[in-house]
Order: structure tokens, then sequence, then C-alpha cells
């Protein structure tokens, strides 16, 4: 938390952002000392020097390997990444082969990055086109809107045409009118903390200072979810549409992107629109002879995945180690460069534009108020109609992995759902639970971003804890006592669990989880004991004989 | 205030009321409940609020019985009604099972640890009743190895709890941003720079990490956070006019290590290099133990009487034969006021004479005459404290990170967080490279810049009309002269960019509270008392004045410089600034001393030296001044006093002064001493003895009252506290000052009879009524006017942050191992037409003498312009410096010195023997 690294990096802006600055840097082997871009920011090196040691991409060990395979939930659950790796290995040398946390290809498994390219499904049987340069033709999620109205899925935004006329109404209308649509369309944040939206532009924009700023958080890696790849994808123009207009309504006339390196086919697509939108006249310098102006910026993550805890991704654009802040100040008093900010997520701001343009009555109609409008749900390869779905909150769980899921290819017996901080619910559950944030709450589970990790049925609930433990311990940034030491902790337990070598202590873990539950700064360590508990809760019987007496 | 509008939150179930300060919970609970009631690991009342440790968790309901939830208390806030819950069941186990974790990796030998009995973890486990954890072999940070490094900090990161205050201490105290957490997750762990050793990195070893780290993960080679010592002794530091409180730890009768006490007014538990680690000089081997007389031109061991009675016969012979103006005193900023007021009481009362001075002479006299002619008073109209209420700050000739650190690293934490700067100064200094505006001025044309921000001030009518009106005289003429001025003209003289300057004047003019510092780069001209009186100028017409965050603020460059004009030491004013020319002045001093005061007015240092060579002058008292090596043109100094017939100098070390003495007294340090300082802010604070003087040494009080009882003066033995309360009698800003008053804190002069002290001056009125704004020309420096030809560079000088003026003390320290030789600084224009890259050595020379030093090309000086700093006797910087003095107080014009540099192969390219160099057998 230095108010005076985020000052001095906010004197030189996001035109010449010094987190890209220093990624840049490092990824083209620092052509520049670190001192210099130091000396360019007034800052020390050791701020150089700390960021960049804090990103998984920027550290040599990570840069010395070729192919990254992925490793988030689903494609280990999946069972597809050894063979995978041993492939790739066999191809570019045993040392060369790395990891990389979820790319987002839960739907057909097998994924890896490759010199700046992800693929996945039956991609690798391309590997040798692939690793001669040759261009190859992928499979597409698959992807539709089984809702009452679709907010997101529609099509009402998709060219810059249709983005010049929305522009052109909605900069012409009362900010606060604006303001009052969002509210009354009962939109909650939809990265996780579930805060209604309305009531975040309209704090930002009471706040009486001239330099405000917009960010779109696209760097939520939660494995099992690729609806932000859907809509920074197939849905460019929503996204930055909503973010145009948060900056005309708080007054702000900068925004940034901050996607997920992880998503190179989002970053080409967001890029592309800018500069359509720039070329357009409707990014820029006095958009459509309004007199509002607003840039957009991207910044790429560089494989952290605390990055999507809004204070860490804030420090992160501001080239500060990406370290969870503590709250209040909250980002719409001090963000970005302790400036007035709003950060939604992908998804929230395309339902702004949803919204927008299909009416706030008809979002609010769909749902409760709590748990209002359509929820994108991502469901992965174990059900028979993988894909990415635009439903109506409220619908049942049941009716969703059943009938528009299409059932399960192979016996499951758990989901986690909502990422990696989610909950695990087990088979049994699901028919008691409605798409509904609070009612996954009062259950003990998180709805989150709505995607869907299925377990299948022999794989090894010990192996899922430590999976957990061990993504932590991987991502903690490391700053709060419980989660630095409590997650590495846990992982540790169970390596010993899973080479046989200790047994579980059930007070010491239990102990262990609700320290981290109660203690920890931010949800990353956590949440993680959610999950947890709830394997601890519905499978102590499978784990009867790892737990010491 | 009313009971309706009083703020409750409840503690444990019962009523407290919310103050503005109670930012956070745990603030508002250590506020009424202190220090322990709960536990903290990486909080520091000095630093943000952080939240990583979580063992300050607590519980919180927003209403009575409500539901609870746990917070960190360090930054959540206190909100009205609420309940606060420090201690229960679920509190007390989340707390052992954090602190638990972090045991399970560090290692439990707390019995052979630095910091036993003094380590924040080993109390927080010790109170929480933990000593072990369950975890079934944990990975440990064990073996990283010891960074022995740097000359004075220690890094032992086995013992590191990633607290993260070390990185805050450096970021947010500092401002320096050498340390760093590095990697993420369990293997996150501090380092330096770009992971470089301790001792390699740009390190100002300020020792703020030392001071805040919890256990003995930083620490360093004075072991200052041991618990193994017999006492501490709160006192003020000798170097800087800042006037850091230290707290001196004593083992065995010797201070063992400095650190500063967390509770300070000045410092806010912050210091700088020199004032926490460059004591070292106090007792080394160097020091001066026994009085010495020079006979033959060898300086011959003797008992204290002996040099008594060398001395009276001396005196008394000189006095009888060329009467009492044949002898001088040169007085010491390092010394304590009880002595200052006692050595010019000695001089005047004893000797019979006005000529005693000090270094102010050389530093801030323009300063103190300059103010004396606009406001009444030569001192700070302000409080440092007021750098956080200020909007903008006007840096004009000084360097505060380098020569103020502590006050440098306020100002620097207040731009860094958005308040405007403004920057005069030749060199890129650290400020000046974050100023909204650095004016790059030729050295010796400050008043051409002034003139134009004045004018452009003027013209923009951006005057504070009221203030003018109602507080100054003088506005009819003087608007008509600063409308006169040509700007453009005075641009082109000064090598400035007039817009940038008109941008500057109109940021400061607007600002709500404008804040003007100088240092020596104001004074030490020829023009230097009327820059002084042009800044009153700027302040008067915008009102600046009279409140907080404003002012006119010299940055004092001694210790007790302040102090040692304040109680006399000058030949035209006696303590308390009362003319000496005057006879009501010479009344009021004979009453006070019981002894007719001498009438005619003294002479200054430079005039001492004039008159030695011209034999007016015979014999010179100096304490404390090495002025052969920090006065300009150190041979005239040395053949000045190789003129005199006696020389008595009161030293710590045999300095190069020193060795021209007859007599040399062993006097003593700081450290050895009681008394008081007074510091650039009007601050006199305590010195209290810290150590016994070393044997055969005295305190400089002691000497002199001695020396005066030997003389037949009825003076009482050396009491500071009796010296104070007579000081309190003679000097009226001091009339309410007491030892007991003085307290830990200080009080700032003028001091009532009732003890109350004043913050800030010229609230309703001026000292001499009304503001008087005065007009002054530019006019370009003889000493260019008559050597730029020859030497066509301008020399300036500057102190570096490791060392002190000549060095006398830090050149006894580690310190040297931070820096170990003046550097020159030239610009790369000049240094390419010379031939000259960084790393040669050039031969600097002027018409007064020649200094070989390396050279640094860099565009931190502008073109033309040379720098360097004057600390070693090695190099002797002050044999190149000219003349040239300020027009109204004979301060010495070190800024501006004709120079030109040729290259030669090394530095031992010596074709003659240094003459200053004297034989000392």
């Amino acid at each position: 938390m230095s108010k005076n690294i985020s000052n001095l990096s906010g004197k030189v802006g996001l035109k010449h952002n010094l987190f890209q600055k220093i990624s840049d840097n490092v990824l083209k082997n620092h052509p520049k000392d670190n001192k210099e871009i130091a000396n360019e920011y007034n800052l020390g090196v050791s701020t150089v020097y700390g960021a960049e040691s804090f990103y998984e991409f920027l550290r040599p060990s990570h840069r010395e390997k070729k192919a990254f395979v992925c490793n988030g939930s689903a494609c280990m659950c999946a069972g597809t990444q050894d063979k995978l790796k041993q492939t790739l290995k066999a191809k570019l040398g045993e040392d060369k082969v790395g990891s990389m946390f979820c790319l987002g290809y839960c739907y057909e498994n097998n994924a890896f990055h490759y010199n700046g390219e992800n693929y996945a499904g039956k991609d690798i049987e391309k590997i040798d086109q692939i690793l001669k340069g040759e261009k190859i033709k992928q499979d597409k999620f698959f992807s539709k809107s089984y809702a009452t109205t679709s907010f997101l899925m529609d099509d009402k935004l998709s060219s810059i045409k249709q983005v010049k006329e929305q522009l052109t109404k909605f900069l012409k209308t009362d900010k606060k009118e604006i303001i009052k649509s969002i509210l009354d369309s009962n939109l909650t944040g939809r990265g996780g903390a579930g805060f209604p939206t309305g009531m975040k532009w309209d704090f930002c924009s009471r706040e009486k200072v001239k330099k405000k700023y917009v960010i779109c958080n696209a760097d939520e890696g939660d494995s099992g979810a690729f609806s932000d790849r859907y809509l920074l994808e197939d849905q460019p123009l929503k996204v930055l549409f909503a973010m145009i207009i948060c900056g005309y309504v708080i007054g702000g006339d900068e925004g940034v992107l901050y996607i997920r390196g992880e998503y190179p086919k989002s970053i080409e697509a967001i890029n592309g629109c800018i500069n359509e939108l720039k070329k357009a006249g409707l990014l820029g310098e006095n958009i459509l002879g309004t007199g509002f102006s607003f840039d957009i910026y991207i910044c790429i993550g560089q494989g952290a995945y605390i990055c999507g805890e809004e204070t860490a991704l804030i420090a992160s654009i501001e080239g500060r180690r990406a370290e969870v802040d503590v709250r209040p100040p909250f980002p719409v008093t001090e963000g970005l460069y302790k400036k007035p900010t709003v950060v939604n997520n992908v998804e929230t701001l395309a339902a702004v534009t949803g919204i927008l343009i299909n009416g706030a009555d008809k979002f609010a109609a769909i749902g409760n108020k709590k748990s209002a409008g359509t929820k994108l749900v991502c469901l992965d390869s174990f059900f028979k109609n993988p894909g990415v779905y635009e439903i109506d909150m409220g619908t049942s769980m049941k009716k969703i992995f059943n009938e528009i899921g299409g059932g399960y290819k192979e016996p499951v017996k758990a989901f986690q759902i909502g990422g990696p901080l989610g909950g695990v619910v087990p088979l049994s559950e699901i028919d008691n639970l409605n798409l509904d944030f609070q009612e996954f709450s009062a259950k003990g589970f998180m709805l989150g971003h709505a995607s869907v990790v299925s377990i299948p049925k022999d794989f090894p609930m010990v192996e899922y804890i430590h999976h957990l433990f061990e993504f932590s311990a991987e991502e903690s940034c490391g700053k709060c006592f419980p989660g630095r030491l409590g997650s590495y902790r846990g992982k540790e337990m169970f390596d010993q669990v899973k080479n046989k070598t200790a047994k579980i202590p059930l007070k010491l873990l239990n102990d262990l989880l609700v320290t981290m539950q109660k203690g920890c700064l931010c949800a990353l360590c956590g949440a993680i004991p959610t999950p947890i508990m709830n394997i601890l809760k519905y499978f102590s019987n499978e784990m009867k004989n790892d737990i010491s007496a | 205030m009313s009971s309706e509008k009083r703020k409750i939150a409840y503690i444990d179930g019962k009523p407290y009321e919310i103050g503005d300060h109670h930012t956070s919970i745990l603030k508002f609970v250590k506020g009424y409940l202190g220090d322990d009631k709960v536990p903290t690991l990486c909080d520091d009342p000095n630093l943000a609020p952080y939240g990583a440790c979580r063992v300050c968790s607590v519980e919180v309901a927003l209403v009575k019985d409500g539901p609870t939830r746990i917070v960190a208390s360090c930054h959540t806030p206190v909100v009205e009604h609420q309940h606060i819950f420090t201690n229960n069941e679920n509190l007390t186990s989340l707390r052992k099972n954090i602190v638990e974790l972090v045991l399970t990796d560090h290692p439990m030998t707390c019995g052979t640890c630095e910091v036993n009995n003094n380590c924040e973890l080993q109390k927080v486990a010790n109170d929480l009743g933990i000593s072990d954890h369950r975890y079934n072999n944990p990975k440990q940070h064990k073996g990283i190895p010891k960074d022995t490094s740097h000359a004075y900090m220690r890094m032992n990161l086995d013992h590191c709890i990633n607290c993260g205050r070390c990185v805050r201490a450096c970021d947010e105290i500092q401002g320096s941003f050498v340390l760093t957490m590095s990697g993420r997750g369990f293997e996150s762990r501090i380092t330096t720079d770009n992971d470089m050793l301790f001792g390699d990195s740009s390190c100002v070893s300020c020792g703020a990490c030392a001071h805040t780290c919890p256990t003995d993960a930083i620490s360093d080679i004075f072991k200052s956070k041991s618990a193994d010592v017999d006492k501490k002794v709160r006192t003020t530091c000798s170097y800087c006019g800042v006037g850091c409180n230290l707290e001196a730890s004593i083992k065995d009768n010797k201070v063992v290590s400095i650190d500063t006490p967390k509770e300070t007014e000045v410092n806010a538990g912050h210091t700088c290099v020199k004032g926490r680690y460059a004591f070292g000089f106090y007792d080394h081997p160097d020091r001066l133990r026994t009085p010495l007389i020079k006979r033959n031109g060898k300086f011959e061991k003797a008992s204290w009487d002996e040099a008594y009675d060398f001395i009276k016969k001396e005196l008394n012979r000189i006095i009888k034969e060329y009467g009492p103006d044949a002898i001088a005193g040169i007085s010491s900023a390092r010394c304590t006021n009880e002595e200052n007021y006692l050595f010019q009481k000695m001089i005047r009362a004893v000797v019979g004479t006005n000529s005693v001075d000090c270094c102010a002479r050389i530093c801030h006299s323009p300063t103190a005459w300059g103010m004396q002619q606009t406001f009444g008073m030569g001192a700070a109209t302000n409080s440092t404290d007021d750098i956080y209420h200020a909007d903008l700050f006007l840096v004009i000739g000084a360097n505060p990170t380098t020569a103020h650190p502590v006050t440098g690293a306020k100002i620097k934490q207040q731009v860094m967080k958005g308040k405007k700067l403004i920057v005069l100064d030749p060199i890129t200094t650290e400020l000046a490279k974050l100023a909204d505006y650095h004016i790059k001025l030729r050295p010796g044309t400050n008043v051409a810049v002034l003139n134009m921000m004045l004018h452009f001030i003027i013209k923009a009518k951006l005057y504070n009309a009221d203030f003018v009106r109602d507080r100054t005289e003088g506005f009819e003429k003087f608007i008509k002269e600063i409308e006169r001025q040509d700007v453009d003209q005075l641009a082109k003289i000064a090598g400035v960019d007039k817009e940038m300057v008109k941008e500057a004047a109109i940021a400061y003019a607007t600002a709500k509270n404008s804040m003007e510092f100088h240092g020596l780069g104001v004074t030490e001209h020829e023009q230097g008392s009327k820059t002084v009186m042009l800044i009153a100028d700027l302040a008067m017409i915008t009102g600046n004045i009279g409140r907080k965050g404003v002012g006119v603020n010299p940055l004092r460059g001694q210790n007790n410089v302040q102090g040692a004009a304040d109680m006399g030491c000058q030949p035209h004013q006696g303590a308390g600034y009362f003319n000496v020319a005057d006879e009501k002045n010479q009344k009021y001093y004979s009453e006070k001393y019981g002894v007719t005061h001498p009438t005619k007015p003294g002479l200054k240092i430079p005039e001492m030296f004039d008159a030695a060579i011209n034999k007016q002058l015979k014999a010179v008292w100096i304490i404390g001044e090495d002025i052969v090596q920090t006065d300009p043109d150190s041979s005239h100094v040395i053949k000045a006093m190789n003129s005199l017939e006696f020389l008595v100098v009161q030293e710590i070390f045999m300095s190069e002064t020193a060795k021209l003495a007859t007599v040399v007294l062993p006097g003593t340090t700081f450290l050895e001493k009681d008394g008081t300082f007074t510091n650039t802010e009007r601050r006199i604070q305590r010195v209290n003895r810290a150590a016994p003087p070393l044997p055969g040494t005295k305190p400089d009080g002691v000497i002199v009252a001695e020396m005066m009882q030997k003389l037949g003066f009825n003076q009482a033995s050396y009491d500071a506290d009796q010296v104070l309360k007579e000081i309190a009698d003679v000097v009226p800003f001091f009339k309410g000052v007491t030892r007991e008053r003085l307290g830990e804190f200080g009080l700032q002069w003028p001091v009532d009879a009732d003890g109350t002290d004043t913050k800030i001056l010229y609230k309703e009125t001026f000292k001499l009524g009304k503001g008087q704004l005065k007009n002054f020309d530019w006019k370009e420096s003889t000493e260019i006017t008559n050597n730029q030809k020859e030497y066509p560079l301008i020399l300036t000088t500057s102190r570096a942050l490791q060392h002190y003026n000549c060095g006398t003390m830090t050149r006894r320290t580690n310190n040297i191992d931070l820096m170990d030789e003046d550097i020159l600084l030239i610009h790369p224009k000049d240094a390419a037409q010379r031939d000259l890259i960084t790393g040669d050595f050039g031969r600097l020379y002027s018409g007064r003498g020649k200094v070989d030093l390396k050279v640094e090309v860099t565009d931190k000086v502008k073109e033309g312009i040379v720098f360097t700093t004057f600390h070693f006797p090695e190099h002797m910087v002050n044999m190149v410096t000219g003349h040239g003095k300020d027009e109204e107080t004979m301060c010495a014009e070190y800024k501006v010195s004709s120079v030109e540099i040729k290259k030669i192969s090394n530095r031992f390219e010596q074709n003659e023997p240094k003459e200053h160099q004297v034989q000392v057998k």
C-alpha cells in the first residue's frame, strides 16, 4: 500500500504505464536497466525489481520454458494433462514444459500455451504444424442464451455502427438517469462480491476530483469459467461501450482493461475493437462532438491470479507488487493512482450495456432483487453439452445441468462451482439449488462466476484438497500472515497425506482452515477453506483412512 | 463540545469517546487502554495501516448484542455505537494460530538472539502463551546468508517475519525505495534495489528499517535493539539544525548505540545516518585527552592548571600591551546555548572586547540580518511541522534531503503525495527531480529570479492587497521598482526559462499555503542579505506569513547555530540581539554582568583574519571551529593564524586549525554534556549527558567557567541549569525557559514568563510593527566580473549526506566507508571541452589555489557550473574559494568562485608540497 509509488506512477499515468513498461522490458530481455525505468518515474530500482519478481511470467524459471500446460481444476479433473505434458516434453525437451493456471478451455481440456497462443481439445494432434508456426483451425466454445431476454448474448451491439448510435443516444442522456437505470435493474457485480453496480457508479460520480478512472477487471482466472473469454472475444463492444458510458457518468476520461496474459485471443479481440473505435472517432478526444473525451488502454496480466482482486489489480497497473491493500479507502474514493475509480468485471460491464439497451425493468424482472437478471454459466467437458450459456437468475440448477447441460458424460460426484474459491457441491445437493447468489451462500457454497468444474467419481478428494491448497500457496500474494503461511502449510500437510507419509491431523487442519477463513486479508486465502470444508463435510467417509485417529 | 455531539463506541462493554485521531479501532483501543491490549506485529504507528499480520483482529458488532464479525483493528475504522471486543476465546485462538504459523518459519533461538527480551514477536508469543507449533516438518527459510556488507546495517532474513515494516519505513518515512519485498507467497523475501547486497545498494543508511523491524532481521552493527544495556538517555543530535531527538543506549558508562525515541515532535521517530550511526567519533582514539602547549613549534602535554596559567599569562600580557581589542573569540555552533552564552560573556565581560563571532557568519548571518530588517527577528517564522499544512513548497538554494535529511524526507513525502514544489537551484537535487518547477539558475542570480517572480505576481495582480495594506510598509515604492524590472533580461542573466518562472510565481502566489525554505544557496552570495529580503517580500506581498503552513524558513546548518547567535556570539549584537553600539544596551549588559560592557562593536570573522595579518589582532580563542578547512581561501586563513602571537583552540580532535594553536584544550562532545541546543525552528531542546567526559577532557562550559575564574571574574562553577537561569534573565525571548519546562520536546522561543512558547511568529504583527518591503536590483558578483575571463567556470560547494562540514566527526566513523572523498561534478559539455570523463582526475584551480579531485560528468549541474563538497582535509577544497562576501554581513560567498579545471593524469601529480600542511612534531 504505497501511496508514494501510486502517486509517482500516476504522475506518468496510463499512457506510459509503469507495469506495462516493466513487463515489456523483462519480456524483451531487459534492453533497459531497471534503474533507467526507475528514474523515469522517480522511483527506486527496488520498486521495479519487486514488481517484476512478483509475476510468474516474468520469472526466469518461467521464461526458459517453451510450452505451458493448463493446470486448472477442470483440466486436472479431466485427467488429460499428464499425457499432454509428456507429448510436449517429447517434442520440446524435458525441461521446456511449464504450466499455467487455467487457460479457459474447460469445455474441451487438453489445454496448453505455446508461443503466445492457446491450444486445446484435439489441437495437440496438430502439434507438428503448431511447432512449425502454422496457423491451425481451432474449435470454439459453444454459446447460447436461454434467457427470457438476452442481455449478454444478443447482437444489439456487435457493430461499430451500433456503438455509434447508442453513444449518440447515451452521451446525451442525463448521467443521473443512467445511474438510476442501473440501480433500478438491481444489477450486482458479477465478480463475486455482489455489490450493487449502480451504487458503485453513483458513489464514484459524487467524488469531487478532476481525474477518475474506469477499470475493466478481465483478470478473473477462475478455472471452470470462460464467460469472460466469451464476452471479450465475442461481445467486446458491449464491454467497451459500458466502459465509455461509465467514464461519461462518473466524469473520467481514461479507462483500462486488465486482461489475463493467459487469454491472448481476448487481448487481440479487444485491441482490434479499440482501434476500430478510435478510427471511428468513438474513442479519444471529444467523442461525437459532445465534448466528452475518453481513452481506453490495455494492461496485460503476467500470471498472477491475485490480480483478479481489485486492490491487487490496481496495484499491478500502477507497477506496484500486486499485493492486496486494506480497505477502506475503497477504489471509488481512492483507486487507480489514488483517484476515484470504478472497477467492474467483464460480465458486469456487458450487463450494463444490455440493461441500457434493453431496459432496466426487463433485467429486474428476472430473478429476485439480490440476484437479478441473467447470468453466464459455464459447463465443463463432463457435461454432454459443454459451453457458456446465458440463463435467468433463479433457474434451478437441476434444469441447467440436466436439460441445458444435457447431463453427464461419465459419473461425477461433486462440482466446484464459482472457481477455486467456490464451494464444492455434492451431486446430491444440486437438486436443492437454484441459480441464486444468496441461496448458494446460505448453504455454505458460493456461486461466484457460476462456472462449473465437475469432479468425477473416481477422483480422490484428498487430491482435490491438495490441489486447492497448492493453488492458494502458489497464488497467495504473500502479504497477510495466515494466507502466506497457512496456504503453504496446508499444501505441505496434503503433500504428506498424498505421499502417505502422514495422515490428516484433523484438529490442526480445522484450526488452520478457521484461521485462514477468519484471519486472511482477502478472499483468495480467506475463501479457499470453503471448498475444503465442504469436502470435509460431505466426503469425510471417502477420506476416513487418511484422517488420523 | 456538547454531549450530543460526542461520538461514543464501546470497548469490551465500556463506552469511550471517539476522537479525531482515532483513525482505526486499533488507535482507539490503544489510546484508551494502552499498547498491550491488542497484540500487533506489522503495525508501526509511524506507518500507514497495512493489515498483514492479522493478530490485531478484534470482534465488532454494530449494535449491542448484535452479530459480531472479526476484523483487523489496524485498518478498520471505529464507528459510532460500535461494540468492540478485544479478547475472547475466538480471538485468542485466532491470534494463537496465526502466531503459531509464524513460529513454523522462525528459529526458536531467542536465548542467543541479539534482540532477546526486546523482540515484538517474542513478546506477542509469550503473551499468548505459545512457544511451539504443531506442524509436521515445515519447510523453513533457514540458512539465508547473513548480509553484513553494509557499513552499518545488518540483515538476517532467517529471522524475518515478512511484516513489510522495513519496506514501508524506507518508502513512507525516508522516501528512498531501497528495500522491497520480492517474489510472492511463501517465497517472498526482503531484498534491496535490484536484488543486491545491502552494502551495494542505494541505501542512505537512515536506519528507519532497523528501527521498525520487530525482530532482529534488520539490525545494525551497534546492536541498537539489544536489551542488554544499563540505561537509555534522551538527548538532542549535534549535527544539522533539524534537532532530532536521540536516545543513547549506555552500557558500562559508554554509549553503545543511538536510536531515536518513539515519541518525538521534531523528528517523528526518524533520524539520518549521521544522527543514528555516526557517533563513533565520541570516544575515538584520536580524541584529544590532555591540554597541549606549543613550545618551540612542538606540542607538549600539559596539566589543566599549567594550560590555564599559560593562557592567563598570555592574555594578560596582550591586554596590557595592546588592549582588549587585540583579542577575539570564535565560538562554536556545536556547543550548547549555555556554553556559547558563557563564552561571549567571557570575551565581553572578562577580556573586554566585542570581538566574538561564530560560524553563523559564514552561513546564515544574511538570513538573520535580512529578516531583522524586514520582519524584526532573524529566525524561522514557522515550525517544521507546518510542512504538513503547506500546499506548496518553495525551496531556494537548499538540498534538505542531503543536508537536513529528516526535514528533507518530510518535504519529499509531501511532494510525493501531490503537494506542489518549486526549487531554485543550479543543481538537480533529489527534491529538484520531483519539483513541478525546477528553476535551474546560475549561481549568483537569486536576486534576478526573485525579482522576476515578484514582477510576475505584481503584474498578474496576484498580491494579497489586504495583507499588504494592513501589515506592510513601502508598497508604493516597491511596486514601482518591481514593475520596472526587465524580466527578459533577467531571465537571460539567470539562464532560466521565463515562462517557467512565471508559472512558478503564479503557483506560489495562488496556493492556499506557500511555505518557503532556504539554505546557504541563498546566503553565501555577495547579494545574500538582499536575497533574504526579497524572499521576505515574496512572502509578505502574497500574505504567506503569520499562520500555519507558510512563512520564511531558513534551514539552519548546524545543531546550535541559531543558539550561538541568540546567545550573542556576534560582534555587533549581544545575548538576545541587543545592539552593542547602543548605550542603553551597554548599560543593560553591564548591569547583568556586573562589569562595564565594551562599547565598540567587535570584529567579524573575516575582519579578524585581516586584522591578524595587519598585526592589530594578537590573540584568538576558538572553540570547535576548524576555520582552516571551512573558511574560504584556506591559505589566507593559515596566514592569519600564523600571524597571531597567541591562539587557543578548544577542540575534540587535532583539527587543521588546532595544529596552528599555541594552546589546545581538550573539550568534549555533546554526548558528555548537559545543556540546550536551539534548532532551526527556534526550538530549545535539552541536551542530556549520556556518558562521563573522557579522562583528561572537560566539557567546554567547564573550561570557560574555570578560565573566567582564573582571570579573576566572579563566576560560579559551571552548572548548565544555573547558566540557563542566567540566560532567561538576560535574553527576553528566553524568559520562561527552565530546564524542567523544556521537558522532552523542548519549547520554541519566544517563551513567555509563564512558559508559553511560540510555534508561529508574526501572527498579528511584526516585531518591527509593519513588515518592511525592500527592493534591490540584481548585480553581478565581483568575483565573476573580476575573474571570469581567466577562470570561466563557477564552483559552488555544499554538503554530502554522509559527512558533516570538515568531517572532523563523520570521517572518524564508518561514514568514511560510505563516502571517502570529495567528487567534482561537471556538466557533459564542460567536461568534453576539457577532455574529462567520469573517473578522471581534474585539477581545480583559481587565483587562490588549487585542488585535485576525481571528476563525475553529469547533467545534474548546469552548464558552466562545477560542484563539490568540502569534507576532506586531503583535498582542502577551500584552497580555491574566494574572498567574495555578502555586502551586509560579510558572509563568505562560497557559492560563487570563479575557477578553471584541467585534466591531470592522477591525483599524485603534485609538483609542490601543500603549503597548508603544518608539520606537527
